[in-house]
């Protein structure tokens, strides 16, 4: 690094052909053999053994010291970056928590606003509203159905394959084909890790996570419906279940629908009402859920085309 | 023998001051040390080859220090500073690695 290779050993100024090939071949500064052929010519010794002169042992001495400090700065940086890192996710634990109670207060106001407006009402209208809601996802329901896990294959390749998601891993689109087949074979209420589907939810995915309705969720996956009691049988046989058993033989992830009863399925966290218009006529209205494998609960709601 | 007395005295002065780099001088300390372990394995090969002379040693270590930090600094200032540091690493890692090649010839004879 220090000086020009090729200069001065050979007296006249020399261009060496290729600075990497000179690198690699003689990784000595010149330098040292410029000295010895000047002491060879004017007669003096060179340092017999080990020893060197005071100079050198104080660059020695440098070089310890210097080692030690940027080994300690290193050591020293590392705390802060580990720091950094756990007080980020301390925020968004916080914030997730903040967000949780928020929701769950929402839901808590929700319900109240439901018993007034069911005490201020009719019993027929309120038992109205209360299946409207039920079917759109807004109330909580209960009842028996199915349930569909998925799971990654276990750990193995993932950590060499990095961030691509690999056909070992769950992907979005296999909980929207268990979704929209299950909204396909009759199924009223749907929920995904407890989040339930609506008619505007979405499953998508942001990087590895697999987000529904904007709200992470993690493997496994457990995807129930509530719904007819064939609705299993029919299930088996629809695409995606054939599809996924087919994956799941050969990538080790994991699939199986099993019959659940009583499950209960939460109201979904928010109507996320975007427009809302006074309606036009009022008796025209739809007359509510009606028991035959709900032809105004299953608009595929589940694509996240959007 | 007497330099692993002053290495061993340089680092227990290390140890012992614990000083605080400035934080303008933090980016350049890594390469620093480097650049004077290539001068350092520089400097041992000679002693093998026997054609060691303190002058060179001293110059070469001061020099190779400087230069690196001023590498880097530049880089910094032109916006390429880790690529420069890579190439800086490279270079000099391949110089040592050579140099400690040729040491371990002189010490095992292969």
């Amino acid at each position: 690094m220090s000086d020009d290779p090729g200069t001065g050993r050979r007296g006249g100024r020399v261009y060496t052909p290729d600075f990497l090939t000179e690198l690699f071949r003689n990784p000595l500064d010149p330098g040292y053999a410029d000295a010895a052929a000047r002491r060879a010519r004017t007669g003096q010794p060179a340092r017999p053994g080990w020893s060197v002169g005071p100079a050198s042992l104080a660059v020695v001495v440098l070089l310890g010291f210097l080692c030690v400090v940027a080994y300690r700065q290193t050591i020293a940086e590392e705390p802060g970056r580990a720091q950094a890192r756990s007080g980020l996710v301390a925020q968004i634990k916080q914030r997730q928590g903040e967000t949780d109670a928020l929701s769950e207060r929402a839901d808590v106001l929700r319900e109240e606003v439901n018993r007034e407006r069911e005490a201020a009402l009719g019993g027929s209208q309120a038992a109205r509203l209360r299946d409207l809601e039920a079917s759109t996802g807004l109330g909580r329901v209960r009842g028996d159905g199915v349930v569909v896990r998925l799971a990654d294959a276990p750990a193995g390749q993932d950590a060499l394959s990095g961030g691509n998601v690999g056909p070992s891993r769950v992907i979005y689109s296999d909980l929207q084909g268990v979704a929209n087949d299950l909204w396909g074979v009759g199924a009223e209420a749907i929920a995904i890790n407890g989040q339930r589907l609506t008619a505007t939810s979405t499953i998508r995915s942001a990087g590895q996570a697999i987000l529904v309705d904007f709200r992470p969720v993690t493997g496994p996956y457990e995807v129930s419906a509530i719904g007819p009691g064939s609705m299993r049988k029919r299930y088996e046989g629809s695409r995606s279940a054939l599809t996924m058993r087919k994956v799941a033989q050969d990538t080790g992830l994991s699939f199986a629908v099993r019959d659940a009863d009583d499950l209960t399925l939460p109201a979904a966290p928010e109507p996320r009402l975007r427009y809302a218009e006074p309606a036009v006529s009022p008796s025209a209205s739809p007359s509510g859920r009606d028991g035959s494998s709900g032809s105004g609960t299953s608009p595929s709601p589940s694509g996240g085309g959007r | 023998m007497i330099a692993v007395v002053a290495l061993l005295a340089g680092v227990g002065l290390g140890l012992w001051l614990d000083p605080t780099v400035p934080a303008a001088l933090q980016p350049y300390l890594p390469i620093a040390v480097v650049a004077a372990l290539d001068a350092v394995f520089g400097g041992v090969r000679a002693k093998l080859d026997r054609i060691f002379d303190d002058k060179q040693f001293v110059v070469s270590f001061i020099s190779n220090v400087l230069v690196a930090a001023l590498i880097v600094y530049l880089g910094d200032q032109l916006g390429v500073g880790g690529q420069l540091s890579t190439g800086v690493v490279v270079v000099l890692g391949v110089r040592i690695f050579g140099n400690v090649a040729a040491i371990r010839r002189h010490l095992f004879r292969a």
